[in-house]
């Protein structure tokens, strides 16, 4: 619109003020968001196009919630993709989106249930359905599970089955040794239950809303943890070992960029749960391997967050197809057994051996 | 320490903590775990065949003394029957190699090998200092890495072996695996943890039995065998990415102590899991890189600087990236450029790709994947008189990829003159 007068136009319109500043580039606060979910609405195209699935009905995709900012504004984006795709009266099926949402007091007592937030997304996001379990559903999710427990946790833990599957969940979780172990575990406990929830509703992927420095974060613990060669499913897309796939469409965006984005929007402060900050003061050997490597990431990305995003980057262009044939998987964390001493005579991983309560130090 | 049993004898008392996990060990107990543990790397790797000439690249300091010790004590215990010795470089840094050579002079003494030292003037005509006088210290790291790199290789061609083996320890491993991962450097990440390297490229391989032997141990049986080494360590900030690697291991080690195997073993596994074509790349380029370890010279650089390099480049590529996203919104008809589709290309071609071409240096035989060497190239500038120019035509393109450290030193010699 020749004429406006504008101090500051925005590179993009050129029809509105710029109010903020992305990767060098001055924009307003429309083409903002509209550059930050162009980066997701790609990284959706295979789903929204049907490519690889059935034409003729939508595909379904599960969402794991956790109320934080990232999966959080996530769902935000992907309601209005939805929104879009249904207002299309010819087009492709697209795809339809379930929230599972592990309640959060359930899996750390000191976490509020939000029970507010239920609600909340609830009505923000009524193209989605929704679904909430507590964390020892895995019981009923994961059948086998309390065996696989059992043998991982070894002799210093008795199941007692006339206890509640909270408790029981609970009992097994206090056995696990050291932080890192336990926040190890209980990564590879959600995954189980999510991963198991999809399946029986039938869908197709996972939807993760990881971002970006809990996925640089991801990647260097996995590394550290002994976890190399299942980097590649917990932070890049494309199928996992459970046959499903794992899609992080996150990916190329920078926390600051969600974080602003959130913040246009006041139902999104609403639903957002803060992390809580790690503990400046906790001496580093009380910390897991995981937080450090979250702290490890969060400051170092402060000045260099394009290299933070590339060590993710790096870890998806390994390739899967490189792997031998006919590995057997892990029975706690579905790893495939690579280059296990023992030769594939052993019933866990490497790094699940690491977090057994005998090993872990 | 309270009087404890040792946990393998439990007879003797226990005066160590094993790094590793912790284990309380007597002395002897300790000694013998860690040979034992050497051993099996070798035998479990078939690193040796019997009568092999082994050179031991020995600098005096602890690794590769305790290196000497190790390889000797198994030799003899196991029959190896290795023909060893030691072999020494001397950069020609007045003061900062005298100590240490002297060290090596009596190991090569109480070990009963041979010793050859060798000199930079006598592989290049160039000694280190020479080289500072010549370009100043802001640039000299440069010629210090690539001629390091090729010096133990040049020195072992000359005693006709083919074979060295170096201190290189499981901490110098873990710590390269972060490093490469932060630098976004696949080719360096798929060789990075083998224990031999060079052999494809090279005809001289290059070993480092002490791959899985914590650094912690390795002070600990220099000390409890109470061996003749030098303590130095290196008094200049290390790259900023292997320093950041560094700090990273040393926290985690203090978190969980396996961490550095752990590390070691997510290496191996990654490694395979580098695409082929990526692979073959490594493969062929591995004679022209050893990267571990700072430098016995000034080198200049800020700690840092090589962080704050990528980030602007990837910032940069970012940029650009956003003025194309611009250009193509409006279309909205994206295409597919999913890596899911070249995963048939990979897999028929995986078998095919070895070594891209790798031929000898025109001017010195040395295998290079350039017409002339690296070191030739820079020899060149140095007896032209115009360094900088002669480095810029010397880095081929394809090279600045897998040395792109070496390429901003570069940069540098040529701001810094
Ligand atoms: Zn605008
Ligand atoms: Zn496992
Ligand atoms: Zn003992
Ligand atoms: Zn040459």
């Amino acid at each position: 619109m020749p004429g406006k007068e504008l101090s500051d136009p925005c590179v993009d319109c050129r029809d509105a003020e710029a109010i903020l500043t992305l990767r060098r580039r001055r924009l307003c606060k429309d083409c903002y968001i509209k550059f930050v979910s162009y980066k997701v609405f790609k990284r959706m195209e295979n789903y929204r196009l049907n490519r690889g699935f059935a034409k003729d009905k939508p595909c379904k995709l599960l969402f794991p919630l956790s109320y934080g900012l990232s999966s959080s504004v996530l769902l935000h984006m992907l309601h209005d993709q939805l929104e879009v795709q249904r207002s299309k009266v010819h087009g492709s099926p697209g795809f339809d989106l379930h929230v599972l949402i592990i309640e959060p007091s359930t899996i750390s007592p000191s976490n509020p249930a939000h029970d507010e937030g239920f609600e909340l997304a609830q009505k923000c996001f009524p193209l989605c359905s929704f679904t909430k379990v507590p964390f020892h559903s895995i019981f009923a999710l994961v059948p086998d599970i309390k065996e696989t427990m059992s043998q991982f946790a070894g002799k210093g833990f008795e199941d007692d089955p006339s206890l509640s599957d909270a408790e029981r969940l609970n009992a097994f979780r206090s056995c696990i040794a050291t932080s890192t172990s336990k926040a190890d575990v209980d990564h590879i406990l959600m995954n189980r239950l999510i991963v198991a929830f999809a399946k029986q509703m039938d869908c197709q992927a996972i939807i993760w809303g990881d971002s970006d420095s809990r996925l640089a974060a991801k990647t260097l613990a996995n590394v550290a943890k002994g976890r190399g060669s299942s980097v590649i499913w917990q932070v890049s897309d494309g199928m996992s070992p459970f046959g499903l796939e794992f899609n992080f469409p996150l990916r190329d965006l920078f926390t600051a960029e969600l974080r602003d984005y959130a913040s246009f929007f006041p139902e999104l402060t609403k639903l957002i749960v803060p992390d809580e900050p790690l503990p400046a003061n906790t001496l580093t050997k009380n910390l897991s391997i995981d937080e450090l490597m979250m702290r490890y990431v969060l400051t170092q990305g402060e000045k260099y967050p394009g290299v933070m995003l590339n060590v993710t980057r790096t870890a998806n262009k390994l390739d899967v197809s490189q792997m031998p044939a006919n590995l057997s998987h892990c029975t706690f964390c579905a790893a495939p057994l690579m280059n296990e001493v023992g030769g594939g005579h052993t019933q866990f991983c490497y790094a699940c051996a690491r977090s057994r309560p005998s090993t872990s130090s | 320490m309270a009087p404890s049993p040792c946990f393998h004898c439990q007879t003797n008392r226990a005066v160590i903590i094993r790094p590793k996990n912790r284990e309380k060990l007597c002395r002897t107990c300790f000694i013998n775990v860690f040979e034992t543990e050497v051993h099996e790397t070798i035998t479990s790797t078939s690193l040796f065949y019997p009568g092999e000439r082994v050179a031991i690249g020995a600098s005096g300091g602890k690794d590769s003394t305790v290196l000497a010790s190790v390889l000797k004590t198994l030799n003899e215990r196991y029959n190896y029957g290795l023909d060893l010795c030691l072999l020494s470089i001397d950069e020609g840094i007045k003061g900062y190699r005298d100590d240490s050579l002297e060290t090596v002079k009596r190991n090569a003494e109480q070990y009963e090998m041979p010793l050859e030292i060798v000199g930079y003037d006598e592989l290049y005509g160039w000694t280190m200092d020479q080289v500072v006088a010549q370009v100043g210290k802001k640039g000299n790291c440069t010629y210090c890495g690539v001629f390091r790199r090729q010096a133990l290789d040049r020195g072992a061609a000359r005693l006709g072996i083919k074979h060295v083996v170096t201190g290189h320890n499981a901490d110098d491993v873990a710590e390269t695996v972060m490093m490469n991962l932060l630098r976004g450097d696949l080719p360096r990440l798929s060789r990075g943890t083998s224990i031999v390297t060079d052999s494809a490229a090279s005809d001289i391989k290059r070993s480092k039995p002490l791959k899985y032997a914590y650094e912690k141990e390795i002070v600990l049986y220099a000390h409890h065998k109470q061996l003749d080494y030098f303590s130095t360590e290196c008094i200049y900030s290390p790259e900023a990415f292997r320093g950041s690697a560094r700090t990273l291991i040393k926290d985690l080690e203090k978190i969980r102590p396996s961490s550095i195997l752990d590390i070691v073993k997510s290496g191996e596994d990654m490694a395979e899991l580098v695409p082929a074509e990526i692979k073959g790349k490594a493969c062929a380029r591995a004679a022209d890189d050893e990267s571990t370890g700072g430098c016995g010279s000034q080198n200049g650089r800020t700690r840092g600087g090589e962080m704050a390099e990528m980030e602007k480049k990837l910032a940069d590529d970012e940029a650009a990236e956003s003025r194309e996203v611009e250009i193509k919104l409006p279309a909205q008809s994206v295409p597919l450029p999913r890596k899911k589709q070249n995963k048939g290309i990979k897999g028929s071609t995986q078998k095919t790709i070895k070594t891209q071409t790798m031929g000898t240096c025109e001017r010195c035989g040395y295998i290079s994947s350039q017409k002339i060497c690296k070191a030739c190239t820079l020899l060149e500038g140095l007896n032209k008189n115009r360094p900088k120019t002669a480095i810029e035509v010397g880095v081929g393109l394809e090279d600045e990829e897998s040395s792109s450290t070496l390429m901003r030193q570069m940069e540098r010699v040529q701001l810094g003159g």
